[in-house]
């Protein structure tokens, strides 16, 4: 196999096609977890994937090892049982942002707060896609959805406060910046700590034809235009994508 | 061997400590709490206290799909929280053990009173079809001895097993025997040994199978099926026959304990595991002319007995965690009167 193919080994290609739409960015993220475990070296019978509900949750469907999909929201406690009941394992959690920040959130919580070493992988579309396009925790304000036909009036969740609150592993990064997505991946999995990677990606169905983005091509310009790379800071900025400084405490 | 005051609570946990527990995850809740408080500083358990009773169960089917044997305990109020994820481990054949020490609800309701008001949750609380086995003890010593059928059980079926209780048995203080039962070992390989996927969704060999009816009926079969093989090897109760009375009472649990007063006027069933229910009630129950369910509930078990004998059972309905033998004396006398006049009637 090419080289650049072999992360390829990650994925049970029977399984394929995935459920997602067309123009979906989720298929990006699944390929960058698989080339971030191929860059490792990652032993298929070392990694444990787990998700939760909804369209991301289904992502853990899609490796050659041994995955979970959990009830909604609940990804975080079962990745935190694995983990603790065999620490040699590698557990990564892929899921969306209604099921990890929104039902899940307390999880998140207390996870941060024990420091479990799992890596969560958070695919932050800004909706609830699977259910239709209703408001999600991180939708952001004024954005019109299902059930904001008004625009939000509520304030999306500040998750990058709540990981370094307690001190985790926090990157952000989008569909668009695929090398940097890879990178953030890579080192969320070499953190010793738990670590979360926020996501960026676009949704073109259930949310971005509604706030007037023609097609997926032109979410991700948005992408490329909207946010700028910043690797050495300790908190990004609303417009920032980045691997954020962190130092043991 | 070797005798030991032990109270409900602490005999559950020594009992799981030698059926092999690993891990357990839980969130404190009276009259549940000494499981917890025993259970830590275990050497070779790993205790979890999480943020609630649902990441509790959740915990516990990652740690048992990893490998290890797991336990939660907690009453009413956070068995309710547990409801789906109980659905989501028979869906993915997660075996664990339940213990649900039951309080008078429904809410708060009298925090330490004992209660039997979970009977429904038990079987039916979760949603879509499944088939859980539950036990239910009523003297420390049988609570002991039950951990490890819980715990068996839980093995040969995949699947979570309940270990029921209430506030009276559970701090109830009894000498036990602490016998070693035999033990079953997990049959399936870790977590980390192949690329399986455990889905809620309904699946087939792995893969999630979303619009075929035949798959899903198949796959409810096959969990119907071998809960009732496993059942098989746990077919306990207690019966107490009476070839002078023509009544037969039904009960479990704290109640079951004042029942045997009665046993000379009466047939007495218990019930040891509530489901699947007891086939041979159906033999017992055909000597006897009426049947009485007595429960600390307003009628929950009653209308299962009733399913299964196809026939009128009466129903003494003991809520509010009392426990009176003179009240249920009188009762009791009551129910024989009441329906001795409608057969005059007739
Ligand atoms: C307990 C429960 N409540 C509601 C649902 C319905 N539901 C399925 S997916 C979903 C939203 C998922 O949103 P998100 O996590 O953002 O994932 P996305 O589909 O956007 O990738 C909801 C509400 C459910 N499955 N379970
Ligand atoms: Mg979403």
């Amino acid at each position: 196999m090419e080289d650049t193919m072999r992360f390829k080994r990650f994925l049970k290609e029977e399984n394929l096609p995935t459920p997602w739409c067309p123009g979906c960015g989720n298929g990006q993220i699944l390929k960058s977890a698989c080339q971030a475990f191929e860059e490792l070296n990652f032993d298929k019978r070392q990694v444990v994937i787990v998700s939760g509900i909804g369209c991301a949750g289904r992502s853990a469907g899609f490796f050659d090892m041994d995955s979970v999909h959990t009830a909604h929201g609940r990804a975080i406690p079962v990745a935190e049982g694995i983990k603790t009941a065999n620490e040699n394992l590698k557990v990564v959690v892929l899921s969306g942002d209604g099921d990890l920040l929104g039902i899940g959130g307390n999880h998140l919580l207390h996870a941060t707060r024990r420091n479990t070493p799992i890596s969560i992988i958070c695919y932050s579309n800004e909706i609830y896609g699977m259910t239709g396009g209703q408001v999600s925790p991180t939708t952001r304000l004024n954005t019109k959805t299902v059930t904001t036909p008004e625009g939000n009036k509520d304030c999306p969740v500040n998750v990058q406060a709540i990981i370094k609150a307690h001190n985790c592993f926090y990157a952000r990064s989008t569909t668009f910046h695929l090398a940097h997505l890879k990178k953030s991946i890579i080192e969320a999995l070499r953190h010793p700590g738990l670590s979360f990677v926020d996501v960026i990606c676009q949704c073109i169905v259930n949310n971005g034809r509604r706030v007037g983005f023609k097609d997926a091509f032109e979410m991700l310009m948005y992408y490329k235009n909207n946010y700028k790379i910043n690797d050495n800071t300790e908190l990004l900025k609303e417009n920032e994508i980045g691997i954020t400084r962190w130092t043991s405490a | 061997m070797s005798k030991q005051l032990l109270q409900g609570n602490q005999a559950i946990v020594i009992a799981a400590e030698r059926a092999g527990l690993g891990f357990f995850a839980g969130y404190p809740i009276t009259p549940a709490s000494e499981i917890l408080h025993e259970l830590v500083g275990r050497k070779y358990i790993k205790v979890m206290q999480m943020e609630d009773e649902i990441a509790s169960i959740n915990a516990c089917i990652g740690a048992s799909l990893a490998g290890l044997k797991v336990m939660t305990a907690t009453s009413g109020p956070g068995f309710s929280l547990m409801q789906e994820s109980i659905g989501l481990a028979h869906m993915m054949e997660v075996p664990m053990v339940i213990v649900n020490v039951q309080r008078v609800g429904p809410s708060t309701g009298m925090p330490t009173f004992p209660a039997q008001g979970d009977i429904i949750q038990a079987r039916h609380g979760s949603h879509g079809d499944y088939f859980p086995i539950i036990f239910y003890p009523n003297s420390v010593e049988e609570i002991y001895r039950h951990t490890f059928s819980a715990f068996n059980a839980a093995e040969e079926s995949l699947s979570p097993v309940l270990l029921l209780s209430d506030g009276y048995i559970s701090h109830l203080y009894e000498t036990v025997e602490l016998t070693n039962y035999p033990v079953v070992q997990r049959g399936r390989p870790p977590l980390g040994a192949g690329n399986r996927h455990f889905t809620g969704l309904t699946h087939k060999d792995s893969c999630p199978v979303t619009s075929s009816p035949e798959v899903h009926r198949t796959l409810l079969a096959h969990f119907q099926k071998k809960c009732m093989q496993t059942c098989a090897n746990y077919n306990f109760y207690e019966y107490i026959e009476n070839d002078t009375a023509d009544t037969l009472l039904i009960a479990f649990g704290a109640l079951s304990r004042a029942i045997y007063n009665f046993k000379d006027k009466y047939g007495v069933f218990r019930p040891i595991r509530l489901f699947p229910m007891i086939e041979e009630l159906k033999d017992f129950a055909s000597r006897y002319e009426y049947i009485v369910v007595l429960e600390m509930n307003t009628g929950q078990y009653c209308y299962e007995v009733e399913s299964l004998l196809h026939r009128e059972v009466e129903l003494l309905a003991l809520p509010g965690g009392k426990i009176d033998i003179k009240e249920i004396s009188d009762k009791l006398q009551e129910l024989r009167q009441a329906s001795s006049k409608q057969v005059t009637i007739n």
